[in-house]
């Protein structure tokens, strides 16, 4: 591409992006009521997605794709983590030139965005860490690296059961944790990794009290809201967003006193899971709460997974430290990426049971195989336990949203009538 | 002094230019084509005749071109608006690049059309099965905005934030969706911007099928819209080169040939 070319090319890829963003965050707006807390994270992602040039330009950055890489071990090297997986349309458009038409839309949005904006991060880009976990992350660490990207390849194991598995992925992290330092050129010490695991374990514990006033009965905030302030974590600096968080629980935790619900009572109560919702691409939560459900809970990394595990370590050195990391990035891991992914199903009931939801949503990206080959196996399980699952198989684009609607509200509909019965059978 | 007629019968309008043996546009009209074909060519036709003063037999050739040129029995010939608007536009063009490729917006229709370096029609697509991306649904926006259609160009001047998301591609649809989203609050300035947008982005899937190089001309009536010509051009990723009477092109093409069929009959033009 010429200069001319290229200059017209992100101009027009800006817009999109934009007119995006701002069109997903609209529609979360337009739920009523909202708390104002939430403000603070729609003009963050208006400021980043609107604004001038959407490039965060800290000073030394590591960026990642998935969630298994360590944020402690970045934060303890001095550096800014930034997840790189791409939720838009613009960007999906540009990246279908390197891949294959039916793929996954995380893959292709994040290639095209590193496409178009190559030689705009100037020097603060220090690397790409990217766990080979799924078929397709493991060939755009090829593409990326033949865009001249400098990408850092994270072994991960297929399996996380054994202990050779286990033994595989601490390796792989132990060898991060001292290439961190070659990239970033500062010293990984053990009061910087113990200071950054507290920062974290702080994060995860508001997320948590996020997590019970999202379930709570009535529900103190949507889901799509929720979605939001989890995705905000990729990009945003982790103090600035945990004061956020921390004032967004102060409003939900006043509400709660005076009795203010998100919803109204009919709301069906969901748990949404699968290939992960990435803003701007919040179309399926945003129908499911347009259709009267009310996401009480969800089982993606983009969100919930982000949060749930802490890390356990016994001594107060690196040796144990760095392991101990590892583990807490491997062993809870329900991606299916991996296999056996028993966990998962259980984990889906268990999270089903606990909050109560009415029934679970399942959404694959079109093209993510990993997502689309479980489903079978995570409707059986839940209707073993007489929980109801709806399947959809979407992608970035916004052509089916009439059609999906209608699939999500006949869905919802059947729960109403299937609570109906269990009222009237009581 | 000999003239040369060019009449477009679209859809939606129909215009006429005269030539004279020079190929300068003398008298030019355009007026809505309504249900009677003929009857309001030759209304049009024999008006444009007495304002410009010209006699009916001083127009010594006519090409009829468009939806209906077979209907005008006044014509010496017909000819496809493909062919008329490739000569139009390269007759218009005063570019010395080559022009190669054509979009042409008309009141039900979008073709584009591709040229060789000699000029000559190389392929062509059309979308005549539905409205997405023609006039018609320019008119449908301006009629449920409640402005005029000449307007729209500088409404989507005037708009300050981002262009609404219009996701319907089909007009019957999208009316819906313009309707719902102005009665959300969302600004008409917006709203347009958004609909040029979605405009702009229907014409490029089909121009990308034949992978742009050189020169793209862009005419039509609602090539006389500023605001849906610079959607075009950031669709298009390129620069768009519109003539100062976009809509008249085609007319103007059908009349270069009457001049040009003429001529090869060997008569005398006299300048």
């Amino acid at each position: 591409m010429d200069n001319e070319q290229l200059r017209r090319v992100r101009k027009t890829t800006r817009l999109h992006l934009a007119m995006e963003a701002e069109e997903t965050l609209q529609r979360i707006e337009d739920f009523p009521d909202k708390p104002a807390a939430m403000n603070y994270f729609y003009s963050m992602f208006r400021d980043t997605y609107i604004g001038t040039p959407a490039l965060p330009m800290a000073k030394k950055i590591i960026a990642t794709m998935c969630m298994q890489v360590p944020l402690e071990l970045i934060l303890a090297a001095d550096a800014i983590p930034l997840r790189l997986c791409s939720g838009a349309n613009a960007y999906d458009q540009i990246g279908a030139e390197f891949m294959p038409s039916k793929s996954c839309p995380v893959v292709k949005a994040t290639i095209g965005m590193l496409h178009v904006n190559q030689t705009l991060w100037g020097n603060s880009l220090r690397s790409i860490v990217i766990p080979t976990t799924c078929d397709q992350k493991k060939k755009a660490i090829e593409l990326l690296g033949d865009m001249g990207y400098p990408i850092y390849t994270l072994e991960m194991p297929s399996s996380k059961d054994s202990d050779r598995a286990r033994f595989y992925w601490q390796e792989a992290v132990k060898q991060f944790a001292i290439d961190l330092q070659k990239f970033t050129g500062n010293r990984i010490t053990t009061k910087k990794v113990q200071a950054a695991i507290a920062k974290i374990a702080d994060a995860a514990g508001l997320f948590r009290k996020l997590y019970e006033l999202r379930r709570s009965t009535p529900p103190l905030i949507l889901g799509t809201d929720l979605f939001l302030v989890n995705n905000a974590y990729f990009i945003d600096d982790i103090d600035r967003w945990r004061q956020a968080v921390a004032t967004l629980i102060a409003e939900l935790e006043e509400r709660r006193e005076n009795k203010v619900s998100a919803t109204n009572r009919q709301a069906q109560r969901i748990l949404f899971t699968g290939s992960p919702p990435i803003f701007p691409n919040f179309k399926v939560p945003i129908l499911v709460e347009q259709s009267g459900g009310i996401i009480v809970a969800d089982e993606t990394c983009s969100s919930t997974r982000l949060f749930s595990d802490s890390v356990a370590y016994d001594e107060a050195g690196l040796n144990d430290i760095v392991p101990a990391i590892a583990d807490r990035y491997l062993k809870p891991s329900t991606c299916p990426c991996l296999t056996p992914n028993s966990d998962r199903l259980r984990k889906l009931v268990t999270m089903a049971r606990e909050t109560g939801a009415d029934g679970v949503i399942y959404q694959a990206l079109s093209g993510c195989l990993p997502y689309e080959m479980e489903q079978k196996l995570v409707n059986q399980t839940l209707a073993e336990k007489g929980i109801p699952m709806l399947y959809i198989e979407t992608d970035y684009s916004p052509e089916d949203m009439g059609q999906l609607s209608t699939r999500v509200e006949a869905f919802i509909e059947s729960l109403k009538a299937r609570n109906k019965k269990k009222i009237k059978t009581k | 002094m000999k003239y040369f007629g060019g009449i477009d019968i679209g859809s939606t309008t129909i215009k006429i230019v005269l030539i004279d043996g020079r190929h300068h546009i003398v008298a030019d009209v355009t007026c809505p084509t309504g249900s009677h074909f003929h009857k309001n060519t030759m209304a049009a036709f024999e008006g444009l005749l007495a304002d410009s003063n010209i006699r009916r037999d001083d127009v010594v050739y006519i090409f009829s071109t468009g939806y209906g040129r077979k209907l005008f029995k006044e014509s010496d010939e017909t000819i496809s608006e493909i062919t008329a608007n490739a000569i139009g536009a390269n007759g218009l063009c005063e570019s010395h690049e080559s022009i190669q490729t054509i979009i042409n917006i008309g009141g039900q229709d979008l073709k584009v059309i591709q040229l060789d370096r000699e000029g000559q029609i190389e392929n062509f697509a059309m979308n005549d099965k539905c409205a997405a991306g023609t006039g018609r649904f320019l008119e449908m926006t301006a009629r449920n905005l409640e402005v005029e259609v000449d307007e729209l160009g500088k409404y989507h001047e005037r708009a300050q934030g981002v262009p609404i998301t219009i996701n319907s591609t089909c007009t019957v649809f999208a009316e819906s969706e313009i309707i719902s989203l102005l009665a959300n609050g969302h600004g008409k300035e917006e709203l347009i911007a958004g609909v040029h947008y979605s405009i702009a982005k229907r014409v490029a899937r089909l121009a990308k099928r034949f992978g742009m190089e050189g020169t793209v001309f862009f005419d039509g009536g609602p090539a006389k819209n500023q605001g849906l010509v610079n959607a075009l051009e950031d669709e298009l990723m390129r620069q768009v080169i519109v003539p100062d009477t976009p809509q008249i092109t085609t007319a103007y093409g059908a009349a270069l040939l009457a001049w040009e069929a003429y001529d090869d009959m060997g008569e005398a033009v006299n300048g």
